[in-house]
């Protein structure tokens, strides 16, 4: 079996993640107009809004957790609701916000469970060896042995990734992946995300700071209650008229470099 | 202690105390000797002892199949347990806590009084609804914090127990006896041709769970997590149920309701080898029969009458689980 990631997925005619027409609601009121975006093989976009505009809604309908009422998502190319779960998940990984672990896993033992997709009832040496890899990229091997509980949030974080990175999906989405980081660790989990994912696999990620999104991301996605706003052409995303749009509050941007911070006003 | 060594102690141990417990009964029966002289003459190596006839009925009519089918059920209440534990990501749960034992009671009490119904199937049965029952009621939304859980399985539990009851109060008083002796969990009448009813069951439900076992270490990491690589969580959470049913339905359905073994020896097991269920499901069904065993073991030699070992269980194991109540504090906030 050919694995994921040996696929030229530079082909820029297939769209990494195509959503289209996507309308959802929930009890009646809608929480999702019409989105419609695609993602480019090799980047990595953020989307951006604030609570409640949808975002994570928006993943789960992409992961398939969440049926929309009309619309489609195709990734790479292939309808997703017509995959079986498993065939989904060789093509998509999906890092879900906070994770309250129960039992102490060992490290390894979480990062192995990234293998489900690929294995029958028990994983194999070869299945051993991806998660072990997984682990060194991310340069976590030497906690391969520790509880995964004892751990701190980053590397709670690292290890999770290193479960995607096992699992080798061609693309990966990931809610909120610095909530529970302090400064330093969101900032080094996201230039890891970039340097050693990106452009091997596209990723997708809901961040809340938009000055960590700035700094990282390559493409950006703003979700305005329920639906995708279109950024006007020639205008960077860190202008500030188009911010205090989105946000719906007045913020002022200070230069730097060729970005600009955001600050609130 | 290393881990190999620990292993060494969880699986080797149950075999020697096997081999002791036959040696083992009350006082005033047959000694240790007779029986070491009966297997002697077995081998051809000694002379048998002088009531051989007395010591070979005991040994091989009574003693061998009541600690084969105790380690059994023991076993499987423990393999049971620790799926259970990790389908429903809480510790705090056994297939008695849930209502899975009082379902199965009620269902092999029916089976019983009826005498129309085949009894490890409407054990099975009522078992396995009696779960679906606690799982389906402790659900907020579509979450299931432990506690809710733990109070749902409590409710459904005592539902169960008051139609067991209510079963008994309307069955003739020959067959009520035999209703009564056997819910309150006591293996003094194992038999080969309750061994022979059980075992087919008993090893369906340990092959399911011992197959499934890497499964319950993704299932235990959340159901979003288990979606994300893959595994549907519901489906693969009644996948899990039906050979964790089998196990503990089996188990009451041959010995009565034995609390507790299915809680703490999962937790025993954990503490010495680590929470991977690769290790840990053959570990619990081990363990878990070994444990049981010993349990029997003292039942059969501390006391003048035998006391039902269901009660026995439940006196060790209800300060354990208080004691891990208070520990773990799991999911009071949830």
């Amino acid at each position: 079996m050919k694995e994921p990631g040996t696929f030229p997925i530079h082909d820029s005619k297939i769209e990494a993640l195509r959503v289209w027409r996507v309308h959802f609601s929930y009890n009646g009121s809608p929480v999702l107009r019409d989105v419609n975006f695609d993602v480019k093989p090799g980047t990595f976009s953020v989307v951006l809004g604030r609570n409640g505009s949808g975002k994570s809604t928006l993943f789960r309908i992409i992961v398939g957790m969440l049926r929309p009422q009309s619309g489609t998502v195709s990734v790479f190319g292939r309808t997703f609701h017509d995959l079986s779960l498993r065939e989904r998940t060789r093509l998509l990984g999906f890092l879900p916000q906070h994770h309250h672990a129960v039992f102490p896993f060992a490290v390894e033992d979480v990062v192995l469970t990234g293998r489900a997709a690929w294995v029958g009832l028990m994983p194999k040496e070869e299945d051993r060896r991806a998660a072990l890899e997984a682990m060194e990229r991310l340069g976590i091997g030497h906690l391969r042995g520790k509880p995964y509980t004892a751990l701190s949030g980053g590397e709670q974080q690292l290890v999770l990734i290193a479960r995607v990175l096992a699992q080798n999906p061609r693309l990966l989405l990931l809610d909120e992946p610095t909530s529970h980081l302090d400064f330093v660790n969101a900032n080094r989990l996201l230039a890891l995300v970039r340097e050693s994912l990106c452009p091997h696999m596209t990723v997708v990620a809901i961040l809340h700071d938009p000055n960590l999104a700035f700094r990282h991301g390559t493409h950006f996605l703003f979700l305005v209650d329920g639906t995708i706003v279109q950024l006007p052409e020639k205008t960077p995303p860190w202008d500030r008229h188009w911010l205090s749009r989105v946000y719906g509050m007045a913020v002022e941007t200070v230069p730097y470099g060729d970005r600009a911070f955001v600050v609130p006003r | 202690m290393p881990l190999r060594i620990r292993q060494i102690l969880v699986f080797g141990l149950p075999g020697p105390l096997l081999v002791v417990s036959l040696f083992l009964g009350p006082a005033d029966s047959i000694r240790a000797l007779e029986v070491m002289q009966w297997f002697g003459a077995g081998l051809g190596v000694a002379d048998g002892p002088e009531n051989a006839e007395l010591v070979g009925a005991i040994v091989w009519d009574i003693r061998i199949p009541r600690i084969v089918l105790t380690f059994l059920v023991g076993g499987s209440l423990a393999a049971s347990g620790a799926s259970l534990q990790a389908v429903f990501r809480n510790p705090l749960v056994s297939p008695y806590i849930l209502g899975l034992s009082s379902g199965a009671a009620l269902g092999a009490a029916l089976a019983m009084a009826t005498a129309r119904l085949p009894v490890y199937p409407s054990a099975f049965f009522f078992g396995m609804f009696a779960v679906g029952c606690s799982y389906v009621l402790g659900r907020v939304g579509k979450t299931v914090s432990s506690v809710s859980l733990v109070l749902s399985g409590v409710i459904v539990s005592g539902i169960f127990t008051a139609l067991l009851t209510l079963v008994q109060f309307l069955t003739d008083p020959f067959k009520l006896q035999t209703i009564v002796h056997w819910t309150m969990g006591n293996l003094h009448n194992a038999d080969w041709k309750k061994l022979r009813d059980s075992w087919p069951f008993l090893m369906a439900g340990f092959v399911g769970l011992f197959l499934l076992r890497w499964r319950m270490n993704v299932l235990a990491l959340g159901d979003q997590e288990a979606w994300a690589v893959g595994v549907h969580p519901e489906r693969e959470k009644i996948l899990i149920l039906i050979p964790a049913s089998l196990s503990a339905s089996a188990s009451v359905a041959a010995a009565g309701v034995i609390g507790m073994v299915g809680l703490v020896v999962p937790h025993m097991v954990r503490m010495m080898l680590g929470p991977d269920h690769r290790l840990g499901i053959p570990a619990c069904f081990a363990f878990g029969g070994g444990f049981l065993v010993l349990v029997d073991d003292l039942s059969r030699v501390l006391t003048a009458f035998e006391l039902p070992i269901g009660i026995f269980t439940t006196l060790v194991g209800g300060p354990f689980f208080i004691y891990l109540l208070r520990r773990s504090r799991l999911g009071w906030e949830a």
